[in-house]
């Protein structure tokens, strides 16, 4: 599209005219409204059975009922802070551990194997192992997402340690810098792009998973009230669920990492 | 005042390779006065980095010292900067931060490190580009930035490696006259590791010219040259020219030295086969 028909439609569609980035920036919504539109006409015309796909405007109306349930809200809830504990203990232990990979050659040559071995099996085959040893639990939904949410945030840092020029470590020597100064003045934000990246699809990777394991295994989340209201036939509710879910994955990305990744474009 | 400043005895470094040891430097020995501006000229690969890393304590020679004051250098020491090749700025950091950074290590309080940061980015006629980040400077302005830095934390010594070699002529011209002006004024002592000749010249009161791998000295030049130097005077064109004879010389006898050990490896490697045949 040229950019002359490009300020034309904008200027259609907002009454004024806009930058035509503006237009490019904002495309993923009209998609969006145009998905839900074709979903609307679809469910409305009966081309589905509607046992199968209940219309948009139902499941909205639903979803806007239930963000206003506190039962509804805390299993939500539930399931995030499941998904923020495995992140944050993957956060915990691979860190560290992908640093030392990172700037020790033995240490990588050791490790990265073994890591890879583990990270090549699908995650969710640990569950049942998991289930056996912790039982069908918040223990093995947290362990199972931190376990998931490791080897990308691993990868990503191991490489972003890789990166860092042999120069910087020289400046802080010079400078004397002590190695909790090295760590976290010179280090960390030089695998900051990384890790933000590794993070990001840990995060993403930690919602498919909470969501199969609270399925598999019914705990108390967003996932086990999916599962129990399609197969009791409320599917308007089950995607009422879902679209909660997108929302705050979404709202999570776009508000903390979006942040995070703000900030590290300034500079890099 | 004691006159030596900086003192190399017999330093000598040897690398851990894979198949054999190589052997960076040998017995390198020279003074530095306080206040001298000393240039550390040698063939390519001879291991010119290798002595300034070592007076930096940013590495350990395994036989000989570097003293600073008669005191032997183990480690980075707080009386020695230094200013980088690439630069060596932390890209998240901005200009004010990057200059600031000697001073945190050294635990200087935030306002009192501010102010001489801001004060080193005047020196260098980058004030008012305090909060730019490093990718938003041309490669000139980022090594004035990585001077400042070396400065603020107010050195005795400065050590340079191959600190122009990684921007554009006409900025490196202009630097190299704003380092002259700095080394006047401060009465700082300067080491510059550089492959330039007129660069060396130019700028140093002492050109230390290094043979290659091993590394000796091979002849030291005093320049005896007022400032500003002009490159067109006789003095300099004879020095420049004796300079380049020597590394030409040095270059010519490394090259027969590998051509030698070829002919020896080749020779090893008859005596092998003729060993192998009579077997």
């Amino acid at each position: 599209m040229s950019v002359e028909k490009q300020k034309a439609l904008t200027l259609s569609l907002t009454g004024r005219i806009l930058p035509h980035q503006t237009v490019s920036n904002y495309l993923w919504v009209m998609v969006l409204a145009l998905g839900f539109a074709s979903w609307e006409v679809v469910a409305r015309l009966r081309l589905l059975p509607s046992s199968n796909l209940p219309a948009f405007s139902s499941v909205l109306v639903i979803f806007l009922f239930s963000v206003q349930q506190p039962a509804f809200l805390l299993r939500i809830a539930h399931s995030f802070l499941n998904l923020l504990c495995g992140l944050i203990l993957a956060f915990s232990v691979a860190l560290p551990t992908a640093f030392v990979a990172g700037s020790k050659n033995p240490f990588d040559m050791t490790l990265t194997p073994l890591v890879m071995i583990f990270g090549a099996l699908p995650d969710l085959s640990f569950l049942p192992l998991l289930v056996l040893w912790f039982g069908a639990g918040d223990t093995a939904c947290v362990i199972m997402a931190s376990v998931a949410a490791f080897f990308p945030i691993y990868f990503t840092v191991r490489e972003g340690t890789k990166s860092i020029p042999r120069e910087l470590y020289d400046v802080t020597a010079v400078f004397k810098s002590n190695k909790l100064s090295t760590f976290t003045k010179m280090v960390l934000p030089s695998i900051s792009p990384h890790l933000f990246s590794g993070l990001r699809l840990a995060y993403d990777f930690d919602w498919e998973i909470i969501i199969a394991i609270e399925i598999a295994t019914r705990v108390a989340g967003i996932g086990n009230f999916i599962e129990g209201k399609v197969s009791s036939g409320s599917l308007a509710q089950g995607f009422a669920a879902i679209m909660a879910i997108a929302l705050l994955a979404v709202a999570v990305d776009k508000t903390f990492f979006g942040t995070l990744e703000s900030w590290s474009k300034k500079w890099s | 005042m004691m006159k030596k400043h900086l003192e190399l005895d017999s330093v000598t470094k040897y690398y851990a390779g894979q198949q054999k040891q190589l052997h960076a430097l040998h017995e390198v020995s020279f003074d530095i006065d306080h206040g001298e501006f000393v240039s550390i000229v040698g063939p390519s690969g001879c291991g010119k980095s290798t002595l300034l890393k070592i007076i930096a304590g940013l590495d350990s020679p395994s036989s000989g010292e570097v003293r600073v004051r008669g005191n032997p250098v183990h480690g980075p020491h707080s009386k020695i900067s230094m200013v980088f090749q690439s630069f060596g700025l932390f890209p998240w950091r901005t200009v004010i931060e990057n200059v600031e950074y000697g001073l945190e290590m050294r635990n200087v309080p935030r306002e009192e490190r501010r102010e001489i940061a801001s004060r080193h980015l005047d020196m260098v006629g980058l004030g008012g580009y305090d909060q730019m980040y490093p990718k938003q400077l041309s490669g000139g302005m980022k090594q004035r930035v990585g001077i400042a830095r070396a400065l603020a934390v107010d050195p005795e010594v400065v050590l340079m490696d191959e600190a122009f070699s990684a921007i554009d002529e006409v900025t490196a011209e202009v630097l190299r006259e704003e380092v002259t002006s700095i080394h006047n004024h401060t009465g700082k002592t300067f080491v510059l590791v550089t492959h330039n000749l007129p660069e060396a010249i130019e700028l140093a009161d002492k050109v230390v010219v290094l043979s290659s791998r091993p590394a000796k000295v091979k002849r030291i030049f005093n320049v005896d040259l007022n400032r500003p130097r002009d490159r067109a005077h006789e003095v300099f064109i004879h020095m420049h020219r004796d300079i380049l004879h020597l590394l030409k010389e040095e270059l010519e006898n490394s090259l027969l030295r590998h051509k030698l050990r070829g002919v020896k490896e080749l020779s090893n490697l008859h005596d092998m086969e003729d060993h192998a045949l009579e077997g």
